[in-house]
């Protein structure tokens, strides 16, 4: 057993884990936060994706113990009041979801391409976005979505750590 | 006071407000704050953890199976093998016969005798870790001794292939012929005939969730609590009790939250028997949830069709006959319950599709081949049908050097209702408009200039149209259409008042992605006169909603509705009476809207419906009233045959060179009847639409003449991303169904259906100056590179 120490959403966490267990299994069965869903196992799908140190990162792939030292920042920590950030009212209002399997993938990965440009064009979004794969919509929905939060943001109608993982 | 009201199955009864809107889903947030429950998601006390040890092989006797190494490894509970069920009488799945000379098909939920696909479960490990019933399951030593594989649907027959099915004479599932008109004499007189083989792709939904199960049993009630990512929790419980030997309401069976279906959770399966039986024998919860592996090559694959059509035409274009043959290959079983004839039957079925053909003859036939079985993917043989005829369609306008959509706007059906000549009734609709406005939004003329244009710089551009009637609202008439006349389908689903006021919606048709808890809460406030936030759908357990066949076929939209007008018709006039004896009006006075009943014209007189629901559960001078006035009702629907239509359009432009597709615009028009909500509408197309896209030039399953599969992974299963979909454009129609309640048609299927034949239609379009053509799915780059090499060889 390996000692990880870490923080999740901001929440310092230090746990004793098997050397082979996976970020994923890690996130979702020792802490709870099932929102990283796991879809492949493969690398493929995206579904897992989380931020480490603020770069996106395949759970599924990343060993638990290799996140020791590293700040982690799952779905669950986008809106900790309960409520909806910018991004997920986009999603909502650009139906930019419909079975939510992908969707916690799909938050994370464009929360990073955000906190580095509010100004994508629809291009770079679904370049961006090409390492998630949703069965359900298309990408149609997304890629408005993400482009109803990229103005919002650049309009400053939201601040920064309202719009994007805080 | 007995005043009575007719029963109102208006879909937009007086102060009516949501249905029609475009409304954002209810469901959303708590998939947006990662708070859905899928069932790998959910934890049971003293839970353990499965995994299946599967088949390397496709095609093997059994010699032995030795469990002992993997039982003692330290925290491993139990390894069950095929004899540990068969000891204890558990059932097979059988799937059942329903054509002259079919045999039924037994499928024992662990073989015990032999395997018959790659990827076929052997044997289940109970652990305390998924971890460790993994490590445990490679310690199991299976002998199998081989037999040759059936891979070729066509050479299954052969007097000399291997046999699948010891009990069955032959590896045919079924075969039935059929012929109206006068084919043969229509293609002996006929100026052209056209014909082709073409062969479709295997190819699956695929959703991002895999399958999974949780079951636990209680020894005391002898029955069990079954969690399953599945569409149709009836149906599973249906065939688990028929394997236990229980009765129906032994088993509990919860579908919860479901990361998307598309026809390949629609079937109950193996693991839905074993990991409940495990859980009985060890006494404690056991968990699996399926690997992305296991989901690829076990769980249904669909629409691997041979199918020879041919097509007669006038010497001025008229479609004369057409005449199929459809070979599918089915897999190593029968799929329950439409069995592997379901793909064949629709693609036929379908044949004429809204083409003005007098003679068609079609034949239809599956077999037994040693790869997974086939079941149902979204738009079913419908869509494989589909492809081979437009794409015959378009060969033939290049022949006769007519413009494609010219030649099928001569050949449509008009607008009106039209029994086609395979016996399909279709409800009318926008079949030439839809391929008009597919050409105006593109500017046709104008995209035919520039492709000329471009071609004179080297570049390639074509545009593929591919108009289409679908078979939606699937019931017990619709079933019967498509040769499936022994699979009825029943849905029930209940309409409650509460005592606060809120309305309570009860059916079974599960919600995995489609935004059932929106539109059908879009139609029960309607009915009712409530707030859209004062309703709740309920569905996903057995024990909570009544029966439904389920969430398939583009039938829960027209169904669920049809449901809950007439439920909440029956609820609304006991509404009306409570709220009339309430104001000392008459019922008929009373307006229902925004949550409030008042006298029509009067809105100051307005009683909210919390005050009425609260005077009928709670206020003595509620019992005044004479009759049942239970604030609930429950109600059946079967809808007669009901179509959607439309066109899709797609522009692509392709590289000789490479053979690389890029998707330039789809355009998608779309004609569902009257719309509950056009947001969802749309995002059903676009999904829809990036599946076909996805079968059209990336998705297949593979197997090596040896019957090894070659496709285990999503990178070697490849799924269209954003970048390869690109944007997709939905316009409607709305043409009211003249036969529904509601004049609601089903849709959510056409994209899937429609969008492959667009695209290959297009890619050949754009290839023409090469004379290249295509026979099969998926048209990968490879495939088209080599095709234009090839033309390009010939002509040197």
């Amino acid at each position: 057993m390996r000692t990880v120490s870490l923080t999740v959403n901001g929440n310092p966490v230090e746990e004793e884990v098997e050397p082979r267990l996976l970020l994923s299994d890690f996130l979702r069965h020792e802490l709870g936060l099932t929102g990283t869903h796991v879809g492949c196992e493969q690398g493929v799908c995206g579904a897992c994706t989380v931020l480490v140190d603020g770069e996106t990162v395949r759970s599924c792939l990343t060993l638990a113990c290799q996140a020791d030292g590293t700040a982690i920042q799952t779905v669950e920590g986008l809106a900790p009041n309960g409520g909806l950030n910018v991004l997920q009212r986009a999603f909502q209002e650009n139906h930019g979801l419909q079975c939510g399997f992908c969707t916690p993938g799909f938050l994370m990965a464009a929360t990073a391409l955000l906190e580095r440009n509010d100004d994508p064009s629809e291009e770079e979004i679904r370049d961006e976005l090409s390492g998630n794969i949703c069965r359900c919509t298309g990408y149609t929905g997304i890629v408005r979505s993400v482009q109803a939060a990229a103005l919002q943001l650049r309009e400053g109608t939201v601040t920064a750590s309202e719009g994007t993982a805080g | 006071m007995t005043t009575s009201l007719p029963i109102d199955h208006e879909l937009h009864p007086a102060g009516a407000q949501y249905v029609g809107a475009k409304i954002n889903r209810v469901e959303d947030p708590r998939f947006l704050r990662g708070e859905g429950r899928f069932v790998d998601d959910m934890s049971l006390p003293g839970m353990l953890h499965a995994a299946f040890l599967r088949s390397p092989v496709a095609h093997a006797n059994i010699t032995s199976i030795d469990t002992s190494r993997a039982a003692a490894l330290p925290g491993v509970t139990a390894v069950f093998t095929g004899q540990d069920l068969e000891a204890e009488g558990i059932q097979p799945i059988v799937s059942r016969a329903f054509l002259p000379g079919m045999g039924d098909n037994l499928r024992e939920p662990l073989p015990t005798k032999k395997v018959r696909y790659v990827g076929e479960a052997v044997a289940v490990v109970v652990a305390d870790s998924r971890y460790i019933a993994e490590d445990a399951c490679e310690l199991i030593d299976v002998e199998y001794e081989r037999l040759p594989a059936v891979i070729d649907p066509e050479g299954a027959l052969d007097p000399g292939a291997a046999l699948l099915h010891e009990d069955l004479p032959a590896n045919l599932i079924g075969r039935k012929s059929e012929s109206h008109g006068d084919p043969e004499r229509v293609f002996a007189e006929a100026d052209h005939v056209f014909s082709h083989r073409f062969v479709h792709g295997r190819v699956a939904g695929v959703p991002i969730e895999c399958r999974g199960v949780i079951a636990e049993y209680d020894r005391g009630r002898e029955g069990f609590l079954i969690y399953s990512s599945t569409q149709i929790p009836h149906l599973t419980r249906s065939v688990a009790a028929e394997c236990f030997g229980l009765a129906e309401s032994d088993l509990q069976v919860i579908a919860p939250d479901v990361g998307g279906g598309f026809g390949i959770k629609a079937h109950p399966y193996i693991e839905e028997v074993v990991i409940p039986f495990a859980a009985r024998r060890i006494g404690r919860p056991v968990k699996w949830i399926e690997d992305r592996y296991e989901h690829l090559s076990s769980a249904v694959h669909a629409k691997e069709l041979v199918m020879d059509l041919e097509l007669a035409v006038a010497a001025d274009g008229t479609f004369l006959g057409m005449r199929g043959r459809y070979n599918a290959n089915a897999g190593a079983y029968g799929c329950f319950p439409q069995t592997g004839m379901v793909d064949a039957m629709c693609a036929a079925t379908l044949l004429p599709s809204l083409y003005k053909v007098d003679h068609v003859s079609y034949e239809i036939l599956a077999v037994y081949t040693n790869k997974c079985m086939t079941g149902t993917y979204r738009g079913v043989g419908w869509g494989a049908g589909h492809t081979a005829r437009e794409v015959l369609i378009d060969d033939a306008a290049r022949a006769l050097g007519r413009d494609p959509l010219e030649l099928r706007l001569q050949n449509c059906i008009p607008s009106e209702p039209y029994r086609s000549v395979v016996g399909m009734n279709y409800d009318g609709g926008s079949y030439q408009e839809s391929m008009e406005q597919a050409r105006d939004a593109l500017d046709y003329d104008a995209l035919r200039e520039r492709q000329a244009k471009l071609r004179e710089e080297g570049r390639y551009i074509g545009v593929g149209f591919s108009p289409f009637v679908e078979p939606a609202g699937f019931g017990s008439k619709a079933a019967a259409a498509v040769g499936q006349k022994h699979q009825v389908t029943y849905d029930w689903g209940s309409v409650t008042l509460e005592g606060d006021g809120t309305v309570t919606v009860r059916m079974g048709f599960h919600s995995h992605g489609q935004g059932h808890e929106t539109t059908f809460a879009q139609v029960a406030a309607d009915q009712l006169g409530v707030r859209m936030e004062d309703v709740r759908i309920k569905y996903g357990d057995t024990e909570g909603v009544p029966y439904s066949t389920g969430t398939f076929a583009s039938r829960s939209g027209v169904i669920g509705s049809g449901l809950i007008m007439r439920a909440g018709g029956d609820v609304r006039d006991k509404l009306l009476r409570l709220a009339a004896h309430l104001m000392e009006v008459s019922p008929a006075d009373i307006e229902l809207s925004g949550g409030k009943a008042f006298v029509r014209g009067a809105p100051d007189t307005a009683r909210t419906i919390k005050e009425v629901a609260q005077y009928a559960y709670f206020g003595p001078g509620s019992r005044q009233l004479e009759g049942d006035m239970a604030l609930t009702s429950t109600r059946s629907y079967d809808p007669p045959e009901s179509y959607s239509n439309g066109t899709i359009a797609v522009v692509v432009e392709v590289d000789p060179e490479t053979g690389k597709v890029t998707i330039e615009r789809t355009v998608a028009i779309e004609d569902c009847g009257v719309m509950l909500n056009p947001t969802i509408v749309e995002g059903q197309v676009a999904g829809a639409v990036a599946q076909g896209i996805g079968g059209a030039l990336y998705e297949e399953f593979v197997y090596d003449d040896d019957g090894n599969f070659l496709s285990g992974t999503l990178l070697d299963y490849l799924l269209a991303s954003s970048m390869e979909v690109g944007p997709i454009e939905v316009h409607h129609i709305e043409t009211p169904s003249p036969v529904t309640d509601g004049g609601i048609k089903g849709m959510g299927e056409a994209g899937t259906l429609a969008a492959p034949a667009a695209v290959l239609n297009a890619v050949a379009d754009a290839l023409s100056p090469f004379g290249v053509t295509f026979t099969s799915t998926p048209i990968t780059a490879s495939l088209i590179r080599d095709a234009v090499a090839a033309k390009r060889e010939g002509e040197q």
